[in-house]
């Protein structure tokens, strides 16, 4: 009964959800007048013509706010992916490393996840003004420390189990166990992980939009419709009500999303969110990768290593 | 403990050398354009070069590095490109609004946070956590800047309560504009409240079941006493750190809702250096705005470790003999 009344605004916030993200891929392909062409004066109020009105310099808002979400939704996308790629080869090869200077790298990384994403996504986009290949790379490398940490610190954790061990003494190469070894077993880790990153990709790359940087003026952005139409929200508010709406859906129902596919059952909700946000490195106050992963599935070859071992060892 | 913070201090030194070499390589122009930036677009081939000699744009790039960093720390930030006026100039007449603005939020947000995670924290499990749970959790979801626009529509557009532009004369201090600090503060606040009241929450939960509170319970403390004198001593290192965060995050929100309003603090300047492509502002603003942030997280690591109890032997022995 409770269950029933609590998923009806999931499912809705749901559905929500996949729509956003088909106007935002798709809007660019909807009949629509041209985003850049003035079509009338500014802020015209909504009409059977233009069902949104015009926008600050009188284009037509319901073509800029179609064509305004693939950029964004492309780039978070392509952010989250390269950071797995990156995080997952440094990650796990940190992980395993003991002491040396790998653990040295995990230590600055720790550092650097505490500084504010913003700042440091600004900082490096700043150097090539107007390019959204160059928002792409600064929101994967402000996210990269996370990644890092939690796939090293999920790595870490296995890295003492008897069969790693026993592959590392018997001469298996790093990469062997990398592959068999560890990487099956933090894969639902890793995924979630990647989650939370799309999810603070999505925020990051609306606000440098709203912050003026990626591609320059005529391109439509939802983070910057917002910023350019906010003047005249008070007579014409659907310029900026339209983004934004559209934003406030995909910041919601993806965290919704990803708190139901990683959450376990029991934990109050929006924990994960809050270790991605609160990023706290040293005193395991929000370690966001949950429990050890001692009772975890394992990869087919550990496990036989560890029948193996079990078989043979003294103990 | 003084290992801690020399470990700690050596920590944030490295990190903000590489985070300055960071912001220099990521920023510096290829050297033709900005030798073309400064002689202007009708300057001949010997200007040009008289140009680079002098701003030593031949050097390599480690030389220019080395030599920004320097004068950095000599105060010499350079000059911006655009208005000709010392960077430091500019940074030292914003930097007091942009910590007024932050140091009110974090004000506030310090103080809220502590009830409602003292008060969620508590009650784990019950109405009032989950609501205030799935609040928090909105407020995070959320960006900054849709929060901040929002109550600008609402609150000046369509109320017309205050204003919606905090732009006041360049010799006044914020101070003597509170109502032009209201919607800027409580943007901020919301930014980083959702956040904080978590971190609070989430200590007070792993304080709450602790021997010692279940100790001062069937000593038959409760409510506000309890929380007061047993749980928030507790819970206060990691409390502090997870503020600190917080804090340092409010820094990244400050550059959005300065912007949004207008503010005159560093980070509306810096946002404006970075459309104008004026680097050596951008430089300049984002090493302080850098260092800044580490130096607030670095205060609230020693702050934990100083008030980690059990980093303490000395206090332990006193809180059990206070016990029995």
């Amino acid at each position: 009964m409770r269950r029933a009344k609590r998923a009806m605004p999931g499912r809705l916030l749901t559905a929500a959800l996949l729509l956003t993200v088909l106007v935002a891929l798709a809007g660019p392909w909807l009949p629509l007048p041209s985003p850049t062409e003035r079509v009338g004066m500014p802020f015209e109020p909504a009409s059977w013509s233009r069902p949104f009105g015009t926008d600050m310099l009188g284009r037509d808002a319901l073509a800029r706010t179609a064509h305004g979400g693939r950029t964004l939704v492309l780039q978070a996308l392509a952010a989250t992916v390269l950071g797995s790629v990156v995080g997952l080869a440094v990650g796990t090869f940190a992980g395993l490393a003991r002491g040396g200077p790998l653990k040295g790298v995990l230590r600055v990384v720790d550092g650097l996840a505490a500084m504010p994403a913003l700042l440091i996504t600004l900082l490096i986009a700043a150097g090539r003004p107007g390019s959204d290949v160059a928002v792409l790379v600064a929101v994967t490398l402000v996210s990269l420390p996370f990644s890092v940490r939690v796939v090293g610190a999920a790595t870490a954790r296995l890295a003492d189990l008897a069969y790693v061990r026993t592959a590392l003494a018997r001469g298996d190469s790093r990469f062997a166990v990398v592959r068999h070894d560890i990487l099956p077993n933090i894969a639902s880790e890793a995924w979630a992980e990647a989650g939370l990153r799309f999810i603070a990709a999505t925020q990051l790359c609306a606000t440098a939009g709203f912050l003026g940087l990626g591609a320059p003026a005529p391109a439509a952005n939802w983070g910057r419709l917002v910023r350019e139409n906010a003047v005249g929200a008070g007579t014409q508010p659907w310029p900026v009500l339209a983004p934004a709406l559209l934003l406030v859906t995909l910041a919601l129902g993806l965290s919704l999303a990803a708190d139901r596919l990683t959450s376990p059952a029991g934990r109050p909700r929006g924990d994960r969110l809050v270790s991605r946000a609160g990023r706290l490195g040293t005193h395991g106050l929000t370690s966001p990768a949950g429990r050890p992963g001692r009772g975890r599935l394992m990869s087919a070859a550990g496990r036989l290593r560890k029948v193996g071992r079990e078989r043979n060892s003294a103990r | 403990m003084i290992r801690f913070g020399l470990t700690r201090g050596v920590t944030a030194v490295a990190m903000m050398l590489l985070l300055s070499a960071v912001l220099f390589f990521s920023t510096e122009a290829l050297p033709g354009d900005a030798a073309g930036a400064v002689a202007g677009a009708d300057a001949t081939d010997s200007e040009r070069a008289e140009i680079r000699e002098r701003l030593g744009l031949d050097d390599p790039a480690v030389t220019r590095y080395v030599t920004w960093l320097g004068d950095a720390l000599t105060g010499d930030l350079g000059r911006s490109s655009a208005a000709g006026r010392p960077v430091a100039e500019v940074l030292a007449s914003r930097f007091g609004n942009s910590v007024v603005l932050v140091g009110l939020a974090v004000a506030a947000i310090a103080v809220l946070a502590t009830v409602f995670g003292l008060a969620a924290g508590l009650r784990a499990g019950r109405l009032g956590d989950r609501l205030l749970s799935s609040v928090t959790v909105t407020l995070i979801a959320l960006p900054e800047f849709l929060v901040a626009t929002g109550l600008v529509v609402v609150l000046a557009h369509q109320a017309g309560l205050f204003p919606a532009v905090s732009t006041f004369p360049p010799g006044d201090s914020s101070w003597q504009h509170p109502d032009m600090l209201v919607l800027p503060v409580t943007a901020l606040v919301l930014g980083g409240l959702g956040v904080a009241t978590r971190l609070v929450r989430a200590a007070v939960v792993g304080v709450a079941g602790s021997p010692a509170i279940e100790q001062a319970r069937l000593n038959g403390e409760s409510g506000v006493r309890l929380a007061w004198s047993y749980v928030l001593p507790a819970a206060a290192a990691p409390g502090i750190q997870g503020l600190a965060v917080m804090a340092a995050g409010l820094l990244g929100g400050s550059l959005v809702v300065e912007t949004l309003f207008n503010y005159p603090g560093v980070g509306s300047e810096l946002a404006r250096a970075v459309t104008y492509r004026d680097v050596a502002m951008v430089q300049g603003l984002g090493l302080a705005l850098a260092g800044s942030a580490l130096l607030i997280l670095f205060v609230g690591d020693l702050l934990a470790g100083l008030l980690n109890v059990r980093s303490r032997p000395g206090a332990w022995r006193r809180a059990e003999g206070g016990v029995s």
